[in-house]
Parts: C-alpha cells; sequence; structure tokens
C-alpha cells in the first residue's frame, strides 16, 4: 500500500473570490501516474473535484497537461510522488478547479 | 437557471457527435457537399477520441509489397475476418474505396512510410491478411491522421463544440431532427436542431475494468440510437486482446503489439509454470495465433491456476530483441519504460476490451435504420461482421467518414429541417436535471459502474455461458430498476460537474450492456470474437445469422431478431480449405 499527500488547486468562479490550494491523502495498491492520482481523489475522497475525463492516457493528445510542482507537464505521463502540487495553465481561464477553457 | 428548461438552442444542417477521425471525416466531406456543419464532443473535438492512438497500421490493398495483392483479395479476407457475418455490400464498397481514402487523407497532408522506391511501405500484420498491406508511419499512425483532419477542419473554419454530452436524439415522425446536449463547461442544457446527424461516438471499452480505448469510451452511440429506434447488429463481437499490460497499474490496458514483430519459431507468451500455451488453444496450434485467441489462451491458463500474479500470462522477452522494440515500437517501449516496465525482463500481459465489431446497423449509404441518422466508425455495425482483423478501422472510418458526411449533407438538403416534439424536449431536460435535485444518500456513479464492469467482466467477455449471461442480464436489469433511480452525485453544482455526465453516461452503459449480453445469450454457438464454453463450436448450419437489437414500444424492452446472412464463395472457399 502506498500512501501520498498531494495537493490540487481547487475554485469554483461563480463562488469563490479567489483559488485555494487542498491538500489529500490518498492510498493505492502501487505506483499512480498524476493523472490516475487526480482521478482517485475525485472517485475516493471528494466528488466535488472538477476535471477532465477525456484524454488518451497515454502522451498523445495534451489535454491532461498542467502544472505539476510549477511545471507544465502531461499529467498522464508523470509519476504521483508525494508532496507534489497540481495546478491547471496560469494563463487559462477557469472553469472549475482542474477544468480550464480550451482554444 | 430554471430546472427542465432548456439554455439555449442551435440550429445547423448536419450534426456530427463525436470528434475522432471518424467525426472530423465525416464533417470535412459534409462541409464539401455544402452542409451547413457543427462537430459536438464530449471531449475536445480533434483531440479526443481513439484514432489518435492508433499504432500498427491499416489495410488498403495497393499491391505495392506485393502485386498479387488488390481490393478482391482485401475483400475476401475481411468476409473470412468476419467469419462470415460482414455485410457483403459494406465490405465491398470498405475495399474498393480504401485507396482513394488513403489519396484523400494523403491529399489533405497526412504523410506515412515509403521505401526507397517512393512507394507507400505495406507490411504484413498477422495471418488474417492474404498479403502484406498495411500502411504505417512509424509506430504512431493515429497521429498524422488526426493532424491532417485537425488542419483541413481549420481551413473551413467548421464549426465544433467541446465537452458537450449528447443525452438523447430528438424525431420528427420517423426521421431524426436534433438532439439534447449537457455542456459540461457551462452546465447548460443545449437543444440543437438539424436535418441530419452523424454518429461517430466511437466504442465502448470502459465497460470492462481493463481496455486498450480512451476512458471515456462508454458506448453513447449505441444507447442514443437505440433510444431513436434504430437498429444494432452484430454487438455480441466484442473484441477481446490478449496482449495488453497488466502490470504496473499506471500502464494497466495499453496494447503491447509485439506480435507483429516475432521471430519465426518464437513462443510469446508462458505462463506461471514457464510453459508455452499459446498453441494449445489455436485450432492450427500456431504459437502466434489471431489475435482473438491470445485472449481466450490467456483466460484459460488463468482458469487453470497457472496466471501470473495479476490474472494474466508473461510475454518472453526473448521472442522480440529490445532493439527491434526499439527501432519498430519505439513509443510504445519508451512510454512503458518510463513507467518501470523492464521491456528486457518478463511482462505481465492480459485481457482487455479492443473493439465492438457490431454496432449501429447501416446500409451502404452510411445511413442506420431511421431517417437521417448516419453512422460511422467503431459504433457503426456491418462492415466486419463477428470480427474485425487488424488494420481495418482506420480504412474504415476514412471510407465511411466520407460517404457519411456526402449522404449526410445530401439528406439535409433534401429533406429539410424537421421540428422536434416540444413535450419530448422538455422531458428530456428535465430528465437531465433531476439528477441535480436527488438526495445525496445514493450510490455515486461510479460505484455503479464499478459494479457493471465486474460483470461484464466476469460472464460477458472472453469466455460466456448460459447461466453467467442469464443471471448477468438479470443484475443488468435489477441495476435500472433500483441503482439507477437511487444514484446521487458528490454535489448539485452545473459547471463542470463530472458526476453529472457520469451518471448520464452509466445509464446509457446498463442500456447497451444489456443488449449486449443479450446477443450474446441468443448466440449458441461460438464464431470470431464471440465465444460461448457451452456452445464452444462453429454452427453454420444454425448460425450463419445477424442478430438485430432495438427498442419495443416502451423505452426499456428489446427485442432480438436474427436474420440470415449470405456471405458469398469467399467464405465458403475459406471454410472448405479449412476443413
Amino acid at each position: 500500500m502506498e500512501k501520498l499527500n498531494i495537493t490540487l488547486y481547487r475554485f469554483d468562479p461563480s463562488c469563490d473570490a479567489e483559488p485555494r490550494l487542498q491538500s489529500y491523502d490518498i492510498e493505492s495498491d502501487g505506483p499512480l501516474s498524476v493523472l490516475q492520482a487526480i482521478r482517485h481523489v475525485y472517485h475516493k475522497v471528494d466528488g466535488t473535484l472538477s476535471f477532465r475525463n477525456s484524454d488518451c492516457r497515454r502522451g498523445v493528445c495534451g489535454i491532461c497537461s498542467m502544472m505539476i510542482n510549477g511545471r507544465r507537464q502531461l499529467t498522464c505521463m508523470c509519476l504521483a510522488t508525494d508532496g507534489m502540487t497540481v495546478e491547471p495553465p496560469s494563463n487559462r481561464t477557469i472553469v472549475k478547479d482542474l477544468v480550464f477553457e480550451t482554444d | 437557471m430554471s430546472e427542465g428548461a432548456i439554455n439555449r438552442t442551435i440550429e445547423t444542417d448536419v450534426l456530427v457527435i463525436g470528434g475522432g477521425g471518424g467525426g472530423l471525416r465525416a464533417a470535412v466531406a459534409a462541409h464539401d457537399a455544402g452542409a451547413r456543419v457543427l462537430v459536438l464532443s464530449k471531449g475536445i473535438v480533434g483531440k479526443s477520441g481513439l484514432t489518435q492512438t492508433a499504432v500498427t497500421g491499416f489495410q488498403v490493398a495497393f499491391g505495392y509489397a506485393d502485386p498479387r495483392d488488390n481490393p478482391e483479395v482485401h475483400y475476401g479476407d475481411t468476409i473470412r475476418g468476419g467469419y462470415g457475418l460482414a455485410d457483403p455490400a459494406l465490405a465491398r464498397i470498405f475495399c474498393d474505396e480504401a485507396i482513394a481514402a488513403v489519396e484523400d487523407i494523403e491529399s489533405f497532408g497526412a504523410r506515412f512510410d515509403r521505401e526507397a522506391d517512393g512507394k507507400l511501405t505495406q507490411r504484413k500484420l498477422d495471418s488474417s491478411q492474404t498479403y502484406p498491406r498495411s500502411i504505417k508511419k512509424g509506430d504512431s499512425l493515429g497521429t498524422p491522421i488526426m493532424q491532417a483532419l485537425r488542419r483541413e477542419m481549420n481551413k473551413r473554419d467548421v464549426p465544433r463544440l467541446h465537452e458537450m454530452l449528447v443525452t438523447r436524439l430528438l424525431k420528427d415522425g420517423d426521421k431524426v431532427c436534433g438532439a439534447i446536449a449537457l455542456d459540461f463547461q457551462k452546465g447548460e442544457i443545449v437543444e440543437i436542431r438539424a436535418g441530419a446527424i452523424i454518429m461517430a461516438t466511437g466504442g465502448a471499452g470502459e465497460l470492462f475494468p481493463v481496455h486498450s480505448n480512451t476512458p471515456d469510451s462508454t458506448g453513447d452511440g449505441y444507447a442514443l440510437a437505440l433510444n431513436a429506434g434504430a437498429d444494432l447488429v452484430d454487438i455480441e463481437f466484442l473484441l477481446m486482446l490478449g496482449h495488453a499490460v497488466l502490470h504496473p497499474a499506471t500502464v494497466r490496458g495499453v496494447l503491447f503489439t509485439f506480435q507483429y514483430l516475432l521471430t519465426k519459431g518464437a513462443k510469446p507468451l508462458f505462463n506461471s509454470e514457464g510453459e508455452s500455451f499459446l498453441s494449445n488453444y489455436d485450432p492450427e496450434g500456431n504459437d502466434n495465433p489471431a489475435r482473438h485467441i491470445y485472449a481466450r489462451a490467456v483466460y484459460g491458463e488463468v482458469r487453470e491456476g497457472r496466471g501470473s500474479p495479476h490474472g494474466g500470462a508473461f510475454f518472453d522477452p526473448g521472442s522480440v530483441s529490445h532493439e527491434t522494440l526499439m527501432e519498430s515500437l519505439p513509443s510504445q517501449t519508451k512510454y512503458l519504460e518510463k513507467f518501470g516496465v523492464d521491456m528486457t525482463q518478463p511482462i505481465e500481459v492480459g485481457a482487455a476490451a479492443h473493439y465492438v465489431c457490431g454496432g449501429i446497423k447501416i446500409n451502404t449509404q452510411s445511413q442506420s435504420t431511421v431517417p437521417g441518422l448516419f453512422a460511422v466508425g467503431e459504433c457503426s455495425g456491418g462492415p466486419h461482421g463477428a470480427g474485425r482483423i487488424g488494420g481495418n478501422s482506420l480504412t474504415e472510418i476514412l471510407v465511411f467518414g466520407k460517404r457519411a458526411g456526402a449522404e449526410a449533407a445530401a439528406f439535409a438538403n433534401a429533406q429539410g429541417a424537421g421540428t422536434p416534439n416540444s413535450d419530448e424536449v422538455l422531458a428530456e431536460a428535465s430528465r437531465v436535471t433531476s439528477y441535480l435535485s436527488r438526495k445525496r444518500t445514493g450510490p455515486r456513479p461510479n460505484e455503479i459502474k464499478t459494479r457493471l464492469q465486474k460483470l461484464m467482466n466476469d460472464y460477458v467477455g472472453v469466455v460466456r455461458n448460459n447461466e453467467g449471461l442469464r443471471n448477468t442480464i438479470a443484475e443488468f436489469e435489477r441495476m435500472e430498476r433500483e441503482d439507477l433511480p437511487a444514484m446521487s452525485m458528490a454535489e448539485d453544482n452545473r459547471v463542470g460537474n463530472y458526476d453529472w455526465i457520469e451518471a448520464l453516461e452509466v445509464s446509457a452503459m446498463i442500456r447497451f450492456a444489456r443488449a449486449m449480453a443479450g446477443a450474446a445469450l441468443l448466440r449458441t454457438e461460438s464464431r470470431g470474437a464471440h465465444y460461448r464454453e457451452d456452445y464452444p463450436e462453429l454452427d453454420d448450419e444454425n448460425w450463419l445469422q445477424n442478430i438485430v437489437i432495438r427498442h419495443t414500444g416502451n423505452d426499456d424492452a428489446l427485442a432480438f431478431e436474427t436474420r440470415a446472412c449470405t456471405p458469398g464463395p469467399e467464405y465458403t472457399a475459406a471454410l472448405a480449405e479449412a476443413s
């Protein structure tokens, strides 16, 4: 069993004055990609988290690209690590949480 | 926003539902035929969908690699690979128009691998191809196709809307006239009015716990078409592959396509006792059998207690060298290595759902049995029958995408826009919004989905039998009766609420799962991708028939009908040869 603490960006423009960072403890049977860790939070810890689920899971489409510890990367191609922070790209308009407006 | 109301209405001539390769090809063709087109995707148009992940190849009978190859031979391979159940007229069009379809996509700027003489490289993927016929681009064939189609969409400025989940097709009398969709980003209910609709919604891998599809492949299109009164055909033929990576979980379901690279005499898989076993499960005794046999063989070893720790078998790294992997499958190899898979050590592989061979029954115009409703790609049914041979899927989206686009434009032009029944529109808006006002006490959509996936895996997957299918169908009916009405979401927020999307998807998934299990129960034989352990033999005397499914009067009941199929001399010749 692996235990991780990850921090995710939360912001609902319709009611929050400012974005906030929320930390989550997750447990899994083995290593997770960052994308899987986000889904894990949504399914097992906090169903109010908004995220996208139409990605390719294998580094082709680019939809899952986020800021991981301040660096823009594909969340499907990186391993989730204890203490990491995941945020949307800073230049995008936020729809809610990890969902931002697309081109 | 008031509950049960339409928040906005959009009008177009041709509505394309799905933004993968088939949807984009159809949209470009419909635009070029003079129609106003709108493309909707529940993901991102042009970036979501399975086409872009295509690896190995697509079949086009140019005859460059072997001059004996031509569309006629390709047709014979397709009919044999469909075990006699492919619709001959559709398979004929598919093979005859494949060459022109590739020339089109090349004229859009897609580039594929070529030989020194400038001709397209063609290779033989497996024994289902009589001659080397598959076109490739490194190990990432989907990328140039999607790039080219995105460019053509942009050039024509075809309107598109991202993250719109269609929840119902609307009708005016017998024909379709529009759709209701949920806008994920805005949380709005949208009515689209259209003269014709093209379904390009892909497959249903997400019905299973391990699959090679994108995670949004929930089979919405099948359920939408059933609801609109369209026929489905051949959906019991669910292609399960046996060479998906099972461990670690970070890469579970990713296909490892080593079987196209094996040296002669290689025995690529072994069980927990170190024995190779594939040839024991192949009627012809091959160590590298047809791809649907892989899944059955791995399943058999696991059931006999000789499986790997995560329910599969081991790939023997000695059967393909690391140099060959890096040369022929560089993207796959690097991806797996990035997540800690040591490609020089045994790798756990096993069953993954890959492709629904049937789907929305289409005619030669790519039109369903409902006027104005067209379908292209995996969501359609007819061209493949009981099994789709490797490399026929990309060709299909290009051929039938072009057809569906042109035909839908002509239909919309001739028939004009219909008028939906306003009661039906409001009833659907109210069904969709009703999830928001539910109590927070019931199971969340994902819990119900997990239950469904386990049932599909255990009873409607690689190996099926009478008792398992009957019990599973009864359980699906109970889930529709009890679980779905009790299902609740984590919050009632309208914007970016993924539970809301998943709640609507799960309802459609159970409906389609019930249809698939029903057809599998009815087919008391084994053929192609469908294997019944209680009826393990192919039965041409009784089962050279397609199973057609449709909704009856009320929304919940399904009617199953069998129809004789006449596959022609290509199939009977193959049978004679086999015996």
